[in-house]
């Protein structure tokens, strides 16, 4: 294979990993807002270290020991500033070990939640926004919206539990109910 | 800690809002316990869902309403590109990649392809030698060497030109404006917009002009005949000349010498001649298959049949020609070509929502699902043949991949889902359809057979998967109930959602029926053998 078609196949896998990339990242760094950054550093090192890959090997193992190694790049960095609760070595063992096994419908899981948002009132789909996009203290939206912080995030975990519930039951609809837990 | 709590904790951390000595008991039974892990992965699954898809749509990516499952969205993967390139910006050579991941999405998300040049629009009786294969009507030919046994072929070539090839004759297609003929008789009729088209031969190849001509090449000689229009004849070893309407010549491959010859069109089997044999072919066995119809419905085993010839077209009901007279009835299908081609004989799944809904009651053991379908493409993720609504206990479904396999099952536990337990076992055919099959009709059958215990996928006629039922996902009382031919009916149409699976079958139906029992390899064969068009 020319470097060429080796560029084309690392694109291709790198797309293809891009959810499962993030989730393993996230699930190192669970309520740390950088994770995408994080997954992003992990792509280019990836790109930078393409020609250490060969194609045919199992790409996930190799992608998710870059991650796993960019998540602990950011943690010293990001020692300096603030100290964060980590995760022992043996737990992060065993999400190294368990997770990627559960990253294959990804996707799928992404569109079935995109159909599960659309049906969310609107005041649900802005806590959201809030949540996840701008950012901002909750205690501030609250203060917003006239509500106590302590009820946006009952709001909040109630609403990831709907989400949850709904992807599952999409997929089942759609894929596994007919077609078993996977087609 | 109780599971409450425990979900809350979870909740805590994955919001960065959990207190040190929280984090260290929640860790601490992570470590021991494999559900509390699963736990905590499904939160993190749909929190990184969550903000994936918020930061998607900020990105001003249209969403679409999901009301089943379409084709996995192209955006999701150029966003992730998108994304990629942010920070691969920093690296070098990014023009290069930009370039690179353009052609990336043009060929990774390909339309799919058939190879070839042309497609058989017609055969009578053709023999195909072995490593040409058998081509069926519709298909496209393959590229390289083809050798006809015997029979005639009418082939239509992207460019236009349609061929009448009489067997037994070896050619090579060589692109949709080049044909090179070994030996063999074949007939050409070109358009205005092929002019040019050639035809090689060892004595000498022939350019179109507009026209209509034949040849007859044989190891020694060629021989040309223009029937319409006008030609130049290239010889091999001199000059070129023109011939036209009423012209022949014989060239020979060695000497290099013409010699007159009478003009004879009758030699060669016309465009209509054929296509009239064709058609009193055709509706010869379709005769035939309907006598032999009348007969089948009188099979005992049978639960249902329909032949969708039926007369008395427009009405929405389908007559059971089974002793059971369970009617189906019709829903949006249109009325199409069936497989001889006789007009509104069959049903076109094609337009959203269309099906045949069916009630089945009883009790069943084995059975046999029956259907002669045309697939014109593939392109939900299930196909349906036949699908009894939603999927409750014991219920059979039968429908056809995306990528082309054949799904079976019959539904064994109400199993839970999140624990990623399976309610039943999925009885896969290899592929049998790519897109170069578009278009053509198939006999498919599986049967479903608790006494030998084994579940198998048939195709015209031929056994092509047969997988053993284990003790594990033997269901021995199967159940139908209310179902849909062609479609799915799930029952949340009965509830206020409007939204629907979409998996309504790209093609039609002409033939269907489900026995009681297991037909065996050579009852599958022999119906096929009469009902093959």
């Amino acid at each position: 294979m020319n470097s060429a078609d080796q560029d084309t196949q690392i694109v291709a896998l790198l797309t293809e990993h891009q959810l499962a990339i993030r989730l393993y990242v996230q699930s190192l760094l669970p309520g740390d807002h950088s994770a995408h950054d994080v997954a992003q550093q992990a792509n280019a090192t990836l790109w930078k270290k393409r020609e250490d890959f060969e194609v045919g090997t199992n790409f996930k193992a190799w992608a998710f020991s870059v991650a796993r190694y960019e998540v602990l790049n950011h943690r010293k960095k990001k020692a300096r500033e603030s100290r964060r609760l980590t995760f022992s070595d043996e737990m992060e063992d065993f999400i190294a070990a368990e997770l990627p096994q559960r990253v294959d419908d990804l996707e799928e899981r992404q569109i079935a939640l995109r159909g599960c948002m659309q049906k969310l009132k609107q005041t649900d789909r802005e806590l959201i926004q809030h949540r996840y996009l701008h950012r901002t203290s909750l205690a501030e939206y609250a203060a917003q919206i006239g509500r106590t912080a302590g009820s946006l995030k009952v709001s909040l975990f109630r609403l990831r539990s709907r989400l949850q519930k709904c992807i599952v039951h999409q997929l089942n609809l759609a894929s596994s109910k007919p077609g078993g837990q996977q087609a | 800690m109780n599971s409450e709590e425990r979900s809350q904790l979870i909740d805590a951390l994955i919001e960065g809002d959990i207190s040190e000595a929280d984090f260290v008991r929640l860790e601490a039974e992570m470590l021991v316990d494999a559900e509390v892990r699963q736990e905590y992965y499904d939160r993190v699954q749909v929190d990184t869902l969550i903000d994936v898809e918020t930061r998607e749509q900020s990105a001003g990516v249209d969403s679409e309403k999901i009301v089943a499952f379409p084709r996995r969205t192209l955006w999701l993967r150029t966003t992730g590109i998108a994304a990629l390139l942010a920070i691969l910006a920093t690296v070098a050579s990014v023009n290069w990649f930009v370039s690179r991941h353009q052609n990336i999405i043009a060929t990774n998300e390909v339309e799919p392809t058939a190879s070839g040049y042309g497609v058989v629009a017609e055969h009578l009786d053709a023999k195909w030698a072995s490593d040409s294969a058998s081509i069926q009507r519709g298909e496209i030919l393959p590229q390289g060497p083809l050798v006809l046994d015997a029979g005639i072929v009418q082939i239509d070539l992207f460019s236009g030109v349609a061929l009448v090839v009489e067997g037994s004759a070896n050619f090579e297609i060589l692109s949709p404006m080049d044909v090179r003929v070994d030996s063999g008789k074949i007939r050409a009729r070109v358009p205005e917009q092929a002019r040019g088209f050639r035809i090689h031969t060892a004595a000498g190849e022939v350019v179109d002009l507009g026209t209509e001509f034949a040849l007859d090449v044989t190891p020694d000689h060629a021989d040309v005949h223009v029937i319409d229009g006008e030609i130049e004849w290239h010889p091999t070893d001199a000059d070129m000349q023109h011939m036209s309407k009423g012209e022949a010549l014989r060239a020979s491959n060695d000497t290099a010498t013409t010699s007159p010859l009478s003009h004879d069109p009758s030699r060669f089997i016309g465009h209509e001649e054929l296509e009239n044999t064709l058609i009193r072919g055709r509706s010869e066995r379709r005769q035939e298959w309907l006598t032999h119809s009348a007969q089948l419905a009188n099979d005992p085993r049978l639960l249902l049949y329909y032949p969708m010839s039926q007369k008395g077209g427009w009405n929405r009901q389908l007559v059971d020609l089974s002793p059971h007279a369970i009617n189906g009835t019709i829903v949006r299908a249109n009325r199409s070509a069936d497989r001889w081609e006789s007009e509104n004989a069959a049903l076109d799944f094609t337009a959203a929502g269309s099906r045949v809904r069916v009630e089945i009651p009883g009790e069943h053991r084995s059975m046999t699902l029956y259907c002669w379908a045309r697939i014109d493409s593939l392109d939900r993720w299930y196909n349906s043949l036949f699908l009894t609504d939603g999927h409750e206990l014991n219920e059979p479904h039968w429908q056809i991949l995306k990528d082309g396999r054949l799904f079976f099952s019959v539904k064994k536990n109400d199993p839970q889902v999140s624990k990623g337990e399976r309610d039943k076992h999925i009885y896969y055919s290899p592929k049998f359809w790519t897109p170069a099959q578009a278009g053509q009709w198939f006999q498919i059958a599986t049967t479903y057979d608790i006494d030998a215990r084994n579940v198998t996928h048939y195709i015209n006629g031929e056994i092509v998967s047969r997988e053993a039922i284990a003790e594990k996902w033997l269901v021995e009382t199967v159940t139908i109930g209310a179902a849909s031919i062609g479609n799915w009916s799930e029952p949340r149409y009965k509830s206020a959602d409007p939204s629907f699976a979409v998996r309504n079958l790209n093609g039609a139906i002409d033939e269907f029926a489900i026995f009681g029992e297991a037909l065996n390899a050579e009852e599958i064969r022999e119906l096929y053998e009469i009902g093959k068009p």
